[in-house]
């Protein structure tokens, strides 16, 4: 939080700048708060998370950055602009990915591309181009003339990646962009937002996919029932609760003997996959390889049984179960 | 609260100080996006159809009704034994012609209010409305865009009636100036229709409610109106006392005396005695109660009511002239004629139909003395409210939003 407190400082109401500094976001509806009180900051080239379980308000707070919400209270700065005071400016350096794609009836993918291009007012040469461009970056170029709505879940998604891509914008505001893709599009999906972000852009991104946001995110948001929880480089997370490790061995019963004569906590049922134990971070791991080592335990692979963000996460949703 | 966000809630108390900017590139994209989704979908092929098909059964039967009940030469006209000339009959186009405007308008406010009613809202259930918003078209680009592709859908529907007006002008009777006119009016009529719907798309979250309430709206016009006049009228009714000065014979009255010019009936009976007759005996005078509607009070009522527009706004029909005697001849049934003018002389002050006359006869009305037009009122009172409408509707489009419905999510 201290973070983002110096970034809206130093954004301040006149020097633009690119990224997103939000602090003290609110907004409710009715009695509903959906967001109580986020503050978060997505910087020019990085891929920011945004991590909460269902619920927790990141919809609804991206709604708030997609100028289609006025915050009840709050600080805003996206891309360097009030998106309450200055929607306009705003909305031409965003591009929004909501979490479902929308039925147009029977355009086709093409059309729709072109229309948002001209929504945009890209000059009208520019329009099937851009379309062409957008279509083969998200692996779509064989369906452009196919009715939008015969396309599958996955496809809808990449469309409407592609569509918050069309107008080139600065700052990128995905909600649940992985959701329904197929192994091989999230592999691409990690290298466009990569990509992107790479080329200076600011990509905020919600997602329950953690395994996939490790790989893809350098800055993790975690929020829960409207409010930051956490904010943190993803470099330096490091849970410190003790989380199931899996050890997988050639011989499974010398192991589990072995970890038996340690006095380690194994979890759940050993199986193909191996035998999980608890373990509080890196160094107890390392101490039990080494003993196990000692022990001629033909060991082959010891490794965290979720990745970090997840541990991480279940560490903060902890309270709940 | 902190400092920065008391600010922004302060700030946001101000009005927006951003004038919403409107290009016609940007009416024209939202327009032409909308309209090829209505022209993808296929079903307004069958719906034109039926519309046409509708239309041309109509059309027929009222010509052919109006050919059977024309008025034929022997038993309208009895000539003399000098008098062989045959007028003109009345032309059926005339009849023909309102009578298919006003089926036209009718069928046309069913049909059209399904073409906007979901406009809004219908694209937010659909989620394609919020992405809409976050594009640099401003909500009066969005707003104007959807009407003109609505407006222009209805007048798609419009244009294939040209064949059959074409037939009735042909039929005779029909002036041009009528006839542009009349397709002015009901095209400006259902663009009115067309944004009042759009608006209450705009404004309910559900699009069934906003569809069952734009056909409420619509009927509100066409008949609310006639039913509020016709209840509203017995509530003008003025009561006054009337003095009545009447002859009294103390004897029984004299006989009417029975006029035979053609002396075709024997004679009458003796005449009755006299001193029965001439002067009555006295007069008395009698006091009563009278009460009178007064329609032009509450004439106003009918004005919106787009069949009394269209009625009232058609130039009333040429007169017609034998060729040979010069003679004016006599008038063929008009309908929107006929409307035009009942709706005028509920305007006029001076026609007290209730008054008992005994006497007087009441003189011709003189020209100056026609009761003015209803139609500029009525007009103007629908453009008005269309254009509220659509202010209403650019309004509700306005993001990013403040207050939602209940139950309504912007994406
Ligand atoms: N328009 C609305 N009216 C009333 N309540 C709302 C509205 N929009 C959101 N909420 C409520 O606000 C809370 C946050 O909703 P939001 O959609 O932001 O969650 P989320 O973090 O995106 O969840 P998920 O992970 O399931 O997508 C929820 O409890 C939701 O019910
Ligand atoms: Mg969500």
């Amino acid at each position: 939080m201290a973070e983002t407190e110096v970034l809206v400082a130093a954004g301040g109401a006149s020097a633009p700048q690119g990224g997103i500094v939000a602090a003290n976001v609110r907004r409710t509806f009715g009695d509903v708060v959906a967001v109580d009180d986020i503050g978060l900051a997505a910087p020019a080239g990085c891929v920011t998370a945004l991590v909460g379980p269902n619920g927790a308000g990141k919809t609804t707070l991206l709604l708030v950055l997609a100028t289609l919400l006025t915050p009840d209270a709050g600080q805003i700065r996206v891309a360097g602009y009030d998106p309450v005071r200055e929607p306009r400016e705003v909305r031409a350096r965003i591009g929004w990915m909501p979490d479902a794609f929308g039925t147009y009836d029977t355009l086709t993918a093409r059309e729709v591309l072109e229309f948002v291009a001209a929504a945009y007012r890209l000059p009208r040469a520019r329009h099937t181009v851009r379309a062409r461009e957008l279509l083969a970056l998200v692996h779509l170029a064989q369906f452009a003339d196919r009715p939008v709505h015969v396309l599958s879940r996955g496809q809808k998604q990449r469309l409407g990646l592609a569509r918050a891509l069309v107008h080139d914008p600065a700052v990128l505001l995905l909600d649940e962009p992985a959701a329904g893709l197929d192994p091989r599009s999230r592999i691409e999906l990690r290298g466009i937002l990569r990509g992107l972000a790479a080329e200076g852009r600011a990509v905020l991104v919600s997602s329950h996919v953690l395994a996939e946001l490790e790989e893809t995110a350098d800055r993790v948001v975690f929020v829960d029932g409207g409010r930051t929880v956490d904010e943190h480089h993803l470099a330096d997370l490091r849970p410190t609760q003790r989380r199931p490790w899996r050890l997988r061995a050639l011989d499974q019963e010398l192991l589990l003997s072995s970890l038996a004569g340690l006095g380690a906590v194994i979890t759940g049922e050993p199986g193909l996959a191996g035998v999980e134990v608890m373990l509080a971070g890196d160094e107890e791991a390392a101490e039990l390889v080494a003993a196990l080592v000692r022990d001629g335990v033909p060991i082959v692979a010891c490794a965290p049984a979720a990745g970090t963000l997840e541990a991480a996460y279940l560490e903060m949703t902890e309270d709940r179960r | 609260m902190s400092t920065a966000a008391q600010q922004v809630i302060e700030r946001g108390g101000d009005p927006e100080p951003r004038v919403p900017r409107m290009s016609w590139r940007g009416i024209a994209t939202v327009a032409m996006h909308e309209f090829r989704i209505r022209l993808r979908t296929g079903r307004w092929r069958w719906l034109l159809g039926a519309w046409f098909v509708v239309l041309l059964v109509f059309t027929s039967l009222l010509r052919w009704a109006l050919a059977a009940a024309r008025p034929t030469f022997p038993a309208y006209y009895m000539g003399g034994p000098g008098q062989v000339d045959i007028p003109p009959p009345p032309p059926i186009g005339t009849p023909m012609f309102g009578g298919l405007m006003l089926f036209v308008l009718g069928l046309a406010l069913l049909v059209v209010p399904a073409l906007t009613a979901q406009s809004v809202n219908g694209d937010r259930e659909r989620g394609v409305l919020a992405t809409l918003q976050v594009t640099l078209l401003t909500p009066t680009e969005i707003a104007l865009g959807k009407l003109l592709a609505a407006w222009l859908t209805a007048l798609v529907f419009l244009a294939t009636t040209v064949p059959l007006v074409v037939w009735s002008v042909i039929e005779g009777g029909v002036g041009l100036g009528r006839v542009v006119v009349t397709m002015l009016v009901v095209a400006l009529l259902l663009g009115v229709v067309c944004a009042v719907a759009q608006c209450l798309s705009a404004l309910l979250a559900r699009s069934t409610t906003s569809a069952v309430l734009s056909y409420m709206a619509v009927f509100a016009l066409a008949v609310g109106t006639v039913i509020a006049f016709a209840l509203t009228l017995p509530l003008t009714a003025e009561t006054r006392s009337v003095t009545e000065r009447f002859p009294v014979w103390d004897g029984p009255p004299p006989e009417e005396e029975f006029i035979d010019p053609d002396g075709r009936f024997p004679p009458p009976a003796p005449p009755t005695p006299p001193g029965r007759q001439g002067e009555p005996d006295r007069w008395e005078t009698q006091t009563y109660q009278v009460s009178d509607v007064r329609p032009e009070k509450v004439w106003w009522l009918l004005a919106p009511n787009p069949f009394v527009i269209l009625a009232d706004a058609a130039p009333s029909t040429q007169p017609r002239f034998d060729p040979r005697s010069g003679a004016r001849l006599a008038e063929p049934l008009d309908p929107l004629g006929e409307i035009g003018h009942a709706v005028r002389e509920a305007r006029d002050p001076s026609d007290h139909r209730a008054e008992p006359r005994f006497d007087t006869v009441p003189p011709e009305p003189t020209p100056e003395q026609q009761p003015g037009p209803v139609w500029p009122y009525g007009l103007v009172f629908d453009v008005l409210l269309g254009a509220g409408a659509v202010a209403l509707t650019i309004r509700r489009l306005r993001t990013p939003v403040r207050k939602l419905p209940r139950g309504v999510r912007i994406a």
